[in-house]
């Protein structure tokens, strides 16, 4: 039996062994710690259909990166060329010495350093073949890490305009990273040089090489590119659980579990969350979409950073609560990571409330009921559109008009949806609002709930309870209203632009309707950042730190977009964000129901 | 006879016998606080104060002359809805004032 062993191997070995024992070590810690249910869940949907689409994301995602794709073709590519080349070369590279050596005995190693130990074998027709495959493969990979070297000077050619400020292991690693396949090459260049044979590149590049430094030199120098070889690969293996690389595997069981309906919770970290933490590469995809970083110049608060300071337990109160919780990173994020989730429960972490706390302090709202009115459908207008009455007033003149019986449940004041509560993680404060407003929704017996705020439209839909009571923004009550002839609506040649509330859109979901609305009223000329991509007016009630000019700031990032677009006004559906727009618009901000107000016939 | 009006009674603030610490802390985080006019558009909005006598105005006069007694509950009663926010003439982040002062005055981990 051959064991195929040179000294030049340890360091390999070492790497590898330390590697596989922390990733497992953190894989069995994480996995045991998952609660009862989540244990329960992995057991019942391991043998279903998700196991297979898992199968099917992890080649899409894992393999070929087909999310960053979407991003950028050619960021995709590096990517791609560097995960799925890898791959095929620790694949293609095993079956290459699986075949020649007739189902001989193996050491897993011998496949990595296959051209040192077998280089009998090449000058056989197979052999050649699969020499080409193995240098084209390499090639593949080379481009890749061409072009992430590229990057670095340049990341603007792979549409990034900022990237991730690095940590110390994680530019030990990369510089391993960039190195290794640029060793290899050498190494296979040197060992074909010196005993011929090999394919295009490697093959070509050790003749070259022969020509250059004489036959003599490249058979002393050889065996130290081996070891070069085998020491980055080490290198790269022994920081890679503790760096960014973790998420090479990470990502794995995370699509998995994700898979099998384990989600992380608003108001405890749980032991998944670890798994969607080591799973961020550090992209920094979500960097640029950061308004905070783009408009305030913030740039220490991303998700990326929030993700890295959370991993290595140096989360300070203020970087997590830097954040507009606007969701754009979120939905740009090639990982899926649910940012927004692990934001809510670091705040969480951070509070001491309990629940007798939250009874407590909250005593004087048991009780209050400051509601009018008798009808089946309720109006919660919100705390923010009690400062717009234009708004309140609209929305009376459409209930008018569609004959609708309103219960108005907070009229005169009333209790706070408990959004903003969550938003700052005083979840179990949040809660109290909740029951309590629950008890009067059930109490005055609604079986419809409209909304104008789509902060409490978030809560609503989400935290409350609210058996049998349909739940809907005004933007959709009004729209249905249209649609079904309830209300009658006139069409005018002004041209409308829309802004996706980030609660509402990306929140909630809803974007077609107000367009909907819209489109029935006047024209609708989209802003460049619409839908999923929609601008946040910087006004965020989950933001705690930003101060009253960084905000303006991020809301004339709006405001430029709307002066772009030459609509004749801008619409939105949120009275928050109405607020904060008009400060920065130089035309007319309305909510969506003035506009119908108005247009009513 | 009650005319419904009320006055303060007369107390003893002693700027020297007080302690600034955490007063000067949270004007150190927040400056904007500075520019505070005690307008009292916060109080005049604001949510919980049409419930209770809470005022965000007075809580802020205390913590800013370093007399922090009972202030903790009174604070607490807040829901944090952010309407405070929107009014504030000199654009003061409100909630993050409150959140700031509940935080110093030992109500966070």
């Amino acid at each position: 039996m051959n064991f195929y062993y040179d000294h030049f191997i340890i360091p390999f070995i070492i790497g590898v062994a330390i590697l596989f024992s922390i990733v497992l070590y953190k894989y069995v810690r994480w996995i045991t710690r998952l609660p009862k249910r989540d244990k329960l869940l992995i057991r019942k949907n391991i043998f279903t259909r998700k196991t297979l689409s898992a199968i099917q994301e992890v080649i899409l995602e894992s393999l070929l990166h087909r999310k960053i794709f979407r991003v950028n073709p050619l960021l995709g590519y590096m990517h791609m060329s560097l995960a799925f080349g890898w791959f095929l070369l620790i694949i293609v590279g095993s079956f290459e010495a699986a075949v020649h050596l007739k189902g001989e005995f193996l050491p897993p190693h011998a496949h990595v350093f296959y051209k040192f130990f077998a280089p009998k074998i090449i000058h056989t027709e197979s052999g050649t073949t699969w020499e080409f495959i193995m240098d084209f493969l390499l090639l593949f990979v080379l481009i890749g890490v061409a072009l992430a070297w590229g990057k670095r000077a340049y990341s603007r050619a792979m549409g990034i305009k900022k990237s991730t400020k690095h940590t110390r292991a994680d530019r030990i690693a990369l510089s391993a990273l960039w190195l290794i396949f640029p060793a290899r090459l050498l190494a296979e260049s040197f060992t074909s040089g010196v005993r011929g044979g090999s394919s295009f590149l490697t093959g070509s590049i050790g003749n070259f090489m022969v020509d250059l430094l004489g036959w003599n030199t490249m058979v002393a120098i050889a065996p130290y590119t081996w070891w070069l070889y085998s020491t980055v690969l080490a290198i790269f293996f022994i920081f890679m659980p503790f760096s960014r690389y973790m998420h090479i595997f990470t990502e794995i069981p995370l699509i998995f579990l994700r898979k099998y309906g384990l989600k992380s919770s608003d108001n405890k970290q749980k032991s998944f969350d670890h798994f969607q933490i080591e799973a961020c590469s550090r992209c920094g995809i979500c960097i640029d979409p950061c308004q905070l970083q783009s408009a305030a110049g913030i740039d220490n608060v991303q998700s990326t950073y929030f993700l890295r300071d959370r991993r290595y337990n140096k989360l300070t109160e203020s970087v997590t609560n830097n954040c507009l919780m606007c969701g754009r990173c979120q939905v740009k994020c090639p990982v899926g990571i649910d940012l927004n989730t692990l934001r809510l429960n670091s705040r969480h972490s951070f509070v001491s409330t309990s629940k007798a706390d939250a009874d407590n302090r909250y005593s004087y709202l048991n009780g209050v009921d400051l509601s009018t009115g008798s009808g089946r459908v309720g109006y919660f207008a919100g705390c923010m559109t009690s400062l717009s009455p234009k708004i309140l007033n609209a929305m009376d003149k459409i209930f008018a008009a569609a004959k609708e019986d309103i219960w108005y449940a907070d009229k005169n004041g009333g209790i706070c949806c408990g959004r903003p509560l969550k938003l700052s993680g005083e979840i179990e404060a949040a809660q109290k609002m909740i029951d309590l407003n629950t008890a009067l929704f059930e109490k005055h017996k609604i079986t419809t709930l409209v909304t104008s705020c789509p902060i409490c439209l978030k809560v609503f839909k989400e935290d409350y309870r609210l058996n049998g009571v349909e739940i809907l923004h005004h933007s959709e009550y009004i729209s249905r209203l249209i649609k079904e002839g309830r209300i009658e609506v006139s069409k005018s040649d002004l041209s409308y632009t829309y802004h996706d509330p980030c609660e509402l859109g990306r929140g909630s979901g809803v974007y077609e309707q107000p367009r909907d609305v819209i489109s029935a009223i006047g024209n609708l000329v989209e802003m460049e950042h619409n839908r999923e991509s929609a601008l946040c007016c910087g006004s965020s009630l989950a933001n705690l730190e930003i101060r009253d000019d960084q905000q303006l700031k991020i809301a004339s990032q709006l405001g430029e977009e709307f002066k772009q677009c030459n609509a004749d006004s801008m619409i939105t559906s949120c009275p928050l964000c109405k607020k904060s727009i008009s400060r920065v618009a130089n035309g007319k901000v309305e909510d969506i129901c003035e506009i119908v107000a108005n247009s009513l016939k | 006879m009650s005319w419904g009006y009320t006055i303060n009674r007369a107390r003893d603030i002693d700027m020297d016998r007080n302690d600034m610490t955490i007063s000067k802390l949270i004007l150190e985080k927040i400056p904007s606080l500075q520019g505070c006019i005690a307008c009292g558009a916060c109080v005049a909005t604001c949510s919980t104060g049409a419930l209770t006598k809470y005022s965000l105005r007075k809580v802020h006069t205390l913590v800013r002359r370093g007399e922090y007694s009972g202030l903790l509950d009174e604070l607490n009663k807040c829901m944090l809805c952010g309407k405070c926010q929107l009014v504030c003439p000199r654009g003061i982040n409100t909630r993050a004032v409150i959140s700031l002062i509940k935080r110093e005055l030992g109500d966070h981990r």
